[in-house]
């Protein structure tokens, strides 16, 4: 494969390292069983991939299809997801069928799978991605969401090792509304990139999660949320914590068009530094050109507070514990807008743990 | 119960505590009194352990275990209980998690049992009732939008469900208003009045002592105890100011 | 009485233009051809006495400028510039004269009058025939106060010169310090700046001195001569103070369209600069002809412990403006601050923000920036607040706040955190506004016009940054605020 990526002299990858990926883009699968069966959360139409590869024996499509999917990409990751992958088209008013949930198993090397969502007016649907095993897995979903259709989206990011890219275009339409929660809590290096266009009037978008990173680990993440119609909604709410020395970047940016009046765009990205080496890095970006428009950010970056923790301890709570319970309420703010209870309590127990295995 | 000898301690360098010694029984109130400045809070943080207040030199004993030896949860699952001036906000963490997480914390250092989440909410319900807070505010954050008598209640709240042997109030009555006052009195008497606790109060009014009946009366200055006396020290500060005795 | 003051002001004014405060002393009627290469910069070198070192210093700078590319990650929409196209060393002739205020731009007159800016002072700004002796005499003031100023300086002991004088007078300081905190490589303008830099200035207070002056009084007749590659060096030693005033705000207008000025600030141990900016280039017309290009690089290095920086700067001129005050907060506890109003109104783009480096223990800072857009401008804070692994108990607030006047204008928010170490504590808030009709209407109701209306919310919106200006500078500040937004509204 010709493999062209783009380097940490282009603005939005400044706080990349994707130096380990031509390596991955050259190896091969190890193949080998991976029990699934703690993973899903469900009991809805559900996809398995392996390496790349619909597993059909543990696969219920249901509303889903497999096969060529219609969406590209120009972006550097996102392109190179091509060929075979998944198809979710609903009708105008339809409700999928149950949660719908896929998970991709990778044993090495590198696996492209592209992704298409289309709901069409009306529609529901909620989605859950689960990521787990090794190697470069990269994705590309392209997503429209048609006037008044709400999608929910929650994603695992949960490799061992290796790379997980995803790349997430949207467009949503009049009233449409587009919930992605992320937690990135395995150990492999990831990025995140997504491009939410609020094409119609009085539309909303919610994007954010938790990147918890260890080792040497990076979490990166890159949104933009655009405004082109008027009365939009959009809330980015992130949580990252580095530990050991891990780097977590959080890149996320409101554009409001020009007569995108009435907009509403917040963010909140919070980075917590667990130990000395670990590094966090924001960038919450603004760019606007309509006045009439409600646009605010915060960004905080710090330590736990040492007058809550040393309160907790003269409760009793071991300094250990202590720590974990107020990373735990630090993060849970980020995934608080997973809908459906079981995927909520699903993540939540992932995250924590990963806080257990911090203490 | 606690033993404490010539005890010195600092802050950033600046010694506060000045040879301090003290003893307290089981079935014992003491109220240490004090102008501003003289060491009161810089007592409790000692005892409770907090980070930053160093200890220079004497010796504090909590039924005869080295207590400057162990660390702040380890002296809190020995049963005692530090109450805050000013007690912390904790954003995202609810009263009720932080309680069950800090109670079960204690046990299992004690090597007892765990409390299930029904034991532990019937405790919590009964302990919060008795001081006039609702279950919906122990659902909150840890202190988060509670006001300065909500925060002091809900300090002795969780004193009745942690039931310590001995606890260390700091200032518990500032910013109560009399009824507040009132309660936060009778928690204590309630939680505390025993023949196997003790109880030291710090204070700098003698307004809780009317609540709270003292069986000793001690005046900290510049870091040292200058006089020890029965009830009637409290009033005789009231009446005269601490400049007299101090002197 | 009269005639003996003249008399004296005259003397002083003849002195001034001797070359006692140099910065009229070059000023010859003789200029390099147009264009840049070696020759050129030799040739400044030489126009100015400079010694070897000097002249190598620009050679090298002239040499790196030429591998460089413009920097293009700024929100600027920057005309491709013909570098060869223009002069290096001139003669300031830059104004055309005028036989009398008549013949000025009569916007321009308007302006200078709302400022206050008394009539002879305006014949000065405007360049009009004869001013110079008039103005001098009736800046009687002002050019006695400066000598007066001057004496006391010397009193104190503080070095306060064109920074030409100074290369030939303490080239020891000057080689100590020319390019520390900016060295030649740090940027393309910074590189061409170090190539040909005409003149500047250069303060050096010294151990434990607190400036007894605010060193601007007497600028705002030199500020029309200072020309377009300005080099600023101000070191202050341990334990002494100064405050640094530099700008106008009188509209300026000037031909040279390229303006690429290098201030470098040092603080050792215990010092303190406050350094205020009031810019007000000609900003080009409503249709965005004509303008200033300001490419400025401004660095501080808090190099001593508890050495404090403080940048506050009022941008209402110039087309573009790219201008990053900084702070390289290497002392231990030291402290940086920046405070900034940017307003752009019509075409002007304008990039600017600051840098917090926060390298030493228990270093602290706070930005605070006020953007203001109106017309068809666009106004980009872009900041950085690193924290280096080292760097204890690190602490940043940084307050953004962006004000539209219109749906046609844009403004952006471009901050970057950086932070490698836990101790830290780093807060940023962001917000954008505009002006609601309730509130303009309220004023009004009040007996407002419009204008007044919008340039006492506008005041009230910068409020905090307007008043860490110097006290006469913030009224002044003010006023300019609300004349650059004027017919923004209705």
């Amino acid at each position: 494969m010709n493999l062209t990526l783009p380097s940490t002299r282009e603005e939005a990858w400044r706080w990349s390292d994707l130096s380990g990926l031509p390596a991955l883009a050259e190896a091969e699968p190890q193949g080998g069983v991976i029990d699934t069966s703690d993973l899903w959360i469900g009991d809805g139409p559900r996809l398995l991939f392996v390496d790349g590869r619909l597993d059909n024996a543990l696969s219920e499509p249901g509303d889903l299809i497999v096969g060529s999917v219609a969406a590209q990409s120009g972006h550097p990751l996102g392109r190179l997801a091509t060929g075979e992958g998944w198809t979710l088209d609903l009708a105008s008013n339809v409700a999928a069928s149950g949660l719908i949930e896929i998970v991709h198993v990778a044993t090495g090397g590198a696996n492209h799978v592209p992704g298409y969502i289309r709901l069409g007016e009306g529609a529901q649907a909620s989605i859950v991605e689960t990521f787990v095993g090794d190697g470069w897995t990269n994705r590309l979903t392209a997503i429209a969401i048609g006037p008044e259709a709400r999608l929910m989206r929650a994603i695992r990011l949960m490799q061992d090792t290796g790379f997980g890219s995803i790349r997430e275009e949207s467009e949503i339409l009049n009233g449409g509304s587009l919930v992605t929660t992320i937690l990135g809590a395995g150990a492999a290096g990831t990025r995140i990139d997504a491009e939410i266009l609020l094409a119609g009037h009085g539309a909303y978008a919610e994007f954010g999660g938790a990147l918890l990173a260890r080792g040497t680990q990076r979490h990166d993440a890159a949104v933009v949320v655009r405004h082109a119609a008027e009365g939009g909604t959009s809330r980015q709410i992130w949580r990252a914590v580095a530990d050991d020395r891990a780097t977590a970047s959080l890149a996320a940016r409101v554009e409001v068009a020009r007569g995108a009046q009435k907009t509403d765009g917040e963010q909140s990205l919070r980075g917590l530094l667990l130990k000395r080496a670990a590094t966090i890095n924001l960038k919450p970006e603004l760019e606007i050109f309509a006045d009439d428009v409600k646009c605010a950010h915060g960004a905080t970056v710090g330590e736990l507070d040492a007058r809550a923790l040393f309160y907790l301890e003269s409760r009793g709570v071991p300094p250990v514990e202590a720590k974990a319970l107020l990373t735990r309420a630090f993060v849970a703010d980020a995934l608080e807008r997973i809908g459906e209870e079981a995927v909520h309590d699903a993540f939540l127990r992932d995250a924590d743990t990963w806080l257990g295995a911090a203490a | 119960m606690l033993r404490i000898e010539d005890l010195h301690a600092e802050v950033d360098g600046k010694p506060i505590l000045k040879g301090l010694t003290l003893a307290l029984n089981a079935g014992e109130i003491h109220a240490i009194m004090g102008p501003n400045g003289a060491g009161k809070s810089t007592l409790a943080y000692v005892l409770g352990g907090r980070p930053g207040y160093e200890v220079t030199g004497g010796a504090v004993t909590f039924n005869g275990e080295d207590l400057l030896a162990m660390e702040p949860h380890e002296r809190a699952a020995a049963g005692l209980f530090l109450g805050f001036q000013y007690p912390v906000e904790i954003p995202g963490v609810s009263n009720v998690q932080f309680l069950r997480t800090a109670l079960n914390a204690q046990r299992r250092q004690r090597g007892e049992e765990e409390l299930s989440g029904a034991e532990f909410l019937k405790l919590a319900r009964t302990q919060a009732d008795a001081l006039g807070l609702s279950m919906d505010m122990l659902k909150r954050p840890v202190n988060v939008g509670f006001s300065g008598g909500e925060k002091k209640r809900n300090e002795m709240v969780q004193m009745g469900i942690i039931d310590p042997k001995l606890a260390i109030l700091d200032e518990t009555d500032s910013g109560l208003d009399i009824d507040a006052l009132r309660t936060v009195g009778e928690g204590i008497n309630r939680i505390m009045r025993t023949p196997d606790k003790a109880v030291l109060l710090i204070t700098h009014y003698q307004r809780l002592l009317d609540y709270v009946r003292p069986d000793f009366v001690h005046v900290l200055a510049a870091g040292r105890i200058v006089r020890s006396g029965g009830p009637e020290l409290a009033h005789e500060l009231e009446r005269e100011g601490y400049g007299a005795i101090a002197a | 009485m009269t005639d003996v003051r003249n008399r004296e002001a005259f003397e002083a004014a003849e002195e001034a233009a001797k070359y006692k405060w140099g910065f009229t002393s070059e000023i010859e009627q003789e200029f390099a051809p147009k264009g840049l290469n070696e020759d050129i910069v030799r040739f400044i070198s030489a126009k100015k006495g400079e010694p070897e070192w000097m002249l190598e210093w620009r050679l090298k700078a002239y040499r790196l400028w030429q591998t460089m590319q413009s920097p293009d990650w700024a929100k600027l929409d920057v005309p491709p510039i013909d570098y060869q196209d223009a002069y290096y060393y001139a003669a300031p002739k830059a104004k055309p004269t005028l036989a009398s205020l008549d013949e000025l731009d009569p916007e321009i007159r308007r302006t200078y009058e709302k400022l206050g800016i008394p009539i002879e002072e305006q014949k000065v700004l405007a360049g009009v025939e004869g001013a110079r002796k008039v103005a001098v005499d009736a800046v009687f003031d002002s050019v006695s106060v400066a000598t007066t100023f001057r004496e006391e300086l010397k009193k104190a002991g503080v070095i306060f010169l064109s920074i030409s004088e100074a290369i030939r007078e303490y080239p020891d300081l000057v080689k100590k310090w020319l390019g520390k905190v900016v060295p030649t490589q740090d940027n393309y303008f910074a590189a061409l700046n170090s190539a040909v830099f005409s003149d500047g200035t250069f303060v050096y207070v010294p151990e434990g001195v607190r400036c007894p002056m605010e060193l601007s009084t007497y600028f705002r007749i030199n500020a029309a001569n200072t020309g377009q590659f300005e080099r600023t060096l101000i070191v202050a030693d341990k334990g002494s103070y100064v405050s640094y005033l530099e700008g106008c705000t009188a509209p300026q207008r000037d031909e040279n369209q390229l303006h690429a000025a290098v201030v470098e600030l040092v603080a050792l141990d215990d010092a303190e600069i406050k350094y205020s900016t009031v810019q007000n280039w000609y900003p080009g017309d409503e249709q965005g002809r004509g303008g200033i290009y300001n490419f400025v690089t401004k660095r501080a290095l808090c190099q001593g412990r508890n050495s404090k920086v403080s940048w506050t700067q009022v941008e209402t001129g110039s087309a573009i403006t790219w201008k990053y005050p900084s702070c390289v907060l290497a002392g231990e506890n030291s402290v940086g601050e920046f405070y900034s109003v940017a307003v752009t109104n019509n075409r002007q783009q304008a990039d600017t923000g600051t840098k917090m480096i926060h390298l030493g223990k228990g270093s602290r800072s706070t930005i605070v920036s006020k953007g203001i857009s109106a017309g068809r401008s666009n106004n980009t804070y872009r900041g950085l607040v690193r924290v280096g692994p080292t760097a204890e108990n690190v602490r940043n607030f940084t307050q953004c706040d962006s004000l539209l006047l219109g749906d046609q204008c844009g403004a952006h928010t471009v901050p970057y955190i950086e932070v490698k170490n836990p101790s830290a504590t780093i807060e940023h808030e962001a917000t954008t506004s505009k002006i609601s009709d309730d509130q303009l209407f309220y004023a009004m109701a009040r007996g407002l016009d419009q204008e007044q209306a919008v340039a006492l919310i506008v005041n009230g919106f910068a409020k905090e940054v307007l008043q860490q200006l110097p006290m006469e500078f913030a009224v002044e500040a003010q006023k300019l605020l609300g004349i650059s937004l004027e017919g923004s509204v209705g």
